[in-house]
């Protein structure tokens, strides 16, 4: 084994590691060694092919498809030099007041969150699209939703040279999303931070973190030679997501006394449905996501997207096969989508797990609660499909293949609670949450509100596994909020951390 | 070695044909790449993950014998299409989800396909701004 010092290693460089990363980077100047480990590669521009096959592949862990254990459901996270920022579609939302106030942490504080979001918008250059640019698929659901009286608004984006491909999901070719691997970490870079690609942290054990390098198939080489590593610290900070922090906790003797070490995982459970209109609609050209509605989070507990998504995830994505699903799949440019999340709650017994192998395993059970949101975000897609003029929609969960426009008045009997089948219909998940939740009682959480582990002076958490409940909003602007707490708080330990002699 | 051994390339070839029609119409090397798809998908996964779906393409093989007295793959494609969403929609969660995960390895080798895109009419741009004003001027 190789054996590296450093003086903080922070573990991923996604939203939170890539935000650590750079508000650490400043110490770099008084003679800090900051490294960061990043299991994915560091994709060269044109590695971006916008293939979806092959960029799934590259950039995602499990392609994009890493089932529960039930199989039930399919979570879709990053696996890259910017973590799930470089394939998420760019929506910065700033988590509500209300929201905090659920999560119930002593000592965090939504204006203190609001604060350091809106430096982080402001970093990532986040705007409303113009109106030129926004295409059919979004500007037909604005419609049906207005028509409704459903309250429906523009999602701010973090964009900078957008020219519409279309492939966020797949990692922007023209390099305009404003993710970490364009923002925070070159400039931490730049400071003097080394960030270490195709690197996997194994373990965490006193002061130090076992890691394995690997080559990877794509991007560039990584900054250390392939083997495995034992890298010293003074400070550890976890940011390699909530499946991959909680697990990572797991595997190491860090984990003895914290009962709540992977419990209370939420994530947003999400399906598709598609509209198809009777002509072709700019869909695929354009950004696909301008515009949300959250009418019903409150009531009904679900919130609405656009989307717009690519073959093979669509075909996925539509309940059945054959001829029907062939008609849908045959003509692309005439489908509308719609994106519906249910708002989950917390239980203890939905979990990051690791198996005798010590790979990451999530437990998740659907509640009653989730599946009638679901159900209820199915009919009200549906009626939004119909307000927008199409011809015919496609519910996962419905009694038919399609629901004709004739047949509208029909949708809550044609989309019954009872259609929503585990295994048959496709639900995935983009937003996990949870399993290293911040709160006081070191019985029921895993961090304080800071994000330090409790009884580990040493070892931050700093990434989505923080959130004591779900965000009902998407996370990754509150993601960098709190890594920007747990990077204020890693400086001002400094002094008594670096006291430490190994 | 490759993930999926003779047989099982021999019925996953077999049932295409109902999952995604347009897939009886393919010619040799992209009915390799189809294959080639799944097989690389199969191969970042566990070997248990694996030795499932092998027991399961077995059961959906045989399991309308009970019924129909031919394996899946020899009866007529609307006995198929029967026993397909028999399993699709079978009370037991894990048949449902073995369903899934055939037809959603079927999908992939289809429509995972780039060439296949221009014929469902999916022809993305990276610059799909030049597109939408175009099209907004006409």
């Amino acid at each position: 084994m190789l054996e590296r010092d450093a003086d903080i290693v922070v573990i991923g460089s996604g939203a939170g590691g890539g935000t650590v990363a750079r508000e650490l980077a400043p110490l770099c100047a008084q003679g800090l060694r900051i490294v960061v480990l990043e299991a994915g590669p560091k994709l060269r521009p044109d590695e971006f092919t916008g293939r979806e096959v092959e960029m799934a592949r590259r950039l995602y862990t499990d392609e994009g498809g890493f089932l529960t254990a039930d199989r039930s459901m399919s979570i879709a996270f990053g696996r890259a030099y910017g973590g799930s920022t470089v394939v998420y579609t760019g929506t910065s939302l700033t988590i509500t007041e209300p929201t905090v106030r659920r999560w119930g942490v002593p000592g965090l504080e939504h204006a203190d969150l609001m604060g350091r979001s809106r430096k982080y918008l402001a970093q990532n250059h986040v705007h409303l699209l113009p109106d030129a640019d926004v295409n059919d698929n979004n500007r037909l659901f604005e419609r049906g939703c207005r028509r409704l009286g459903y309250r429906v608004e523009q999602f701010p984006l973090n964009l900078d040279g957008c020219r519409g491909a279309g492939l966020c999901n797949l990692g922007c070719p023209n390099g305009a999303k404003m993710g970490t691997h364009r923002v925070q970490l070159p400039e931490a870079e730049r400071q003097g931070v080394t960030v270490v690609t195709g690197c996997r942290a194994d373990r965490i054990e006193e002061r130090a973190v076992v890691a394995s390098v690997s080559e990877q198939a794509a991007g560039e080489p990584s900054a250390w030679a392939p083997g495995q590593y034992r890298i010293r610290a003074k400070a550890v900070v976890a940011a390699a997501g909530a499946i991959g922090s909680p697990a990572l906790l797991l595997r190491s003797p860090v984990s003895a006394g914290l009962p709540a070490l992977g419990r209370y995982f939420t994530c947003h459970p999400a399906l598709i449905l598609a509209g198809q209109h009777d002509r072709p609609i700019t869909n695929y050209h354009g950004h696909p996501k301008s515009y949300y509605c959250d009418h019903f989070a409150g009531s009904d507990g679900f919130l609405l997207e656009t989307c717009m998504y690519f073959p093979f995830t669509t075909a996925k994505s539509l309940a059945g096969f054959g001829a029907e699903h062939a008609r849908m799949m045959s003509a692309m440019d005439r489908l509308q989508m719609i994106l519906v999340l249910a708002i989950d709650p917390p239980d203890a017994d939905n979990r990051v797990m690791v198996d005798a192998g010590g790979r990451p395993l999530v437990r998740y059970r659907f509640t009653d609660g989730v599946r009638r949101s679901l159900v209820q975000a199915m009919r009200a897609s549906a009626r939004i499909f119909f307000a927008a003029g199409a011809a015919r929609v496609h519910a996962p969960a419905s009694r038919r293949f399609f629901i004709e426009v004739a047949d509208a008045n029909q949708i809550d009997e044609l989309i019954p609670f009872d259609g929503l089948r585990l295994g048959k219909v496709t639900i995935s998940s983009a937003h996990p949450m949870g399993g290293c939740r911040m709160g006081t009682d070191s019985a029921r959480s895993v961090t304080d509100a800071w994000g330090r582990v409790h009884g580990v002076p040493w070892l931050f958490v700093a990434d989505g596994s923080l959130f004591p409940r779900c965000a009902e909003i998407n996370p990754y602007v509150t993601i960098m909020a709190l890594a920007d707490r747990v990077a204020e708080r890693v400086r001002a330990e400094w002094p008594h951390l670096q006291a430490h002699t190994p | 070695m490759a993930a999926l051994t003779g047989p099982q390339r021999d019925f996953l070839l077999a049932i295409a044909p109902r999952i995604v029609p347009a897939s009886a119409q393919l010619r040799p090397a992209a009915r390799d790449e189809m294959l080639a798809l799944i097989e690389a998908t199969l191969a970042s996964r566990t070997p248990a993950m694996r030795r499932q779906l092998d027991l399961f393409l077995r059961v959906m093989r045989w399991l309308p014998f009970l019924r129909y007295l031919r394996p899946l793959d020899r009866l007529d494609g609307s006995r198929q299409d029967a026993a397909l969403r028999w399993f699709q929609d079978h009370p037991v969660h894990v048949i449902r989800g073995g369903f899934w995960g055939v037809r959603a390895l079927l999908l992939l080798g289809y429509y995972g396909q780039p060439a296949n895109g221009p014929s469902i009419a999916y022809t993305p741009s990276t610059d799909g701004n030049a597109v939408l004003h175009a099209r907004a001027r006409r």
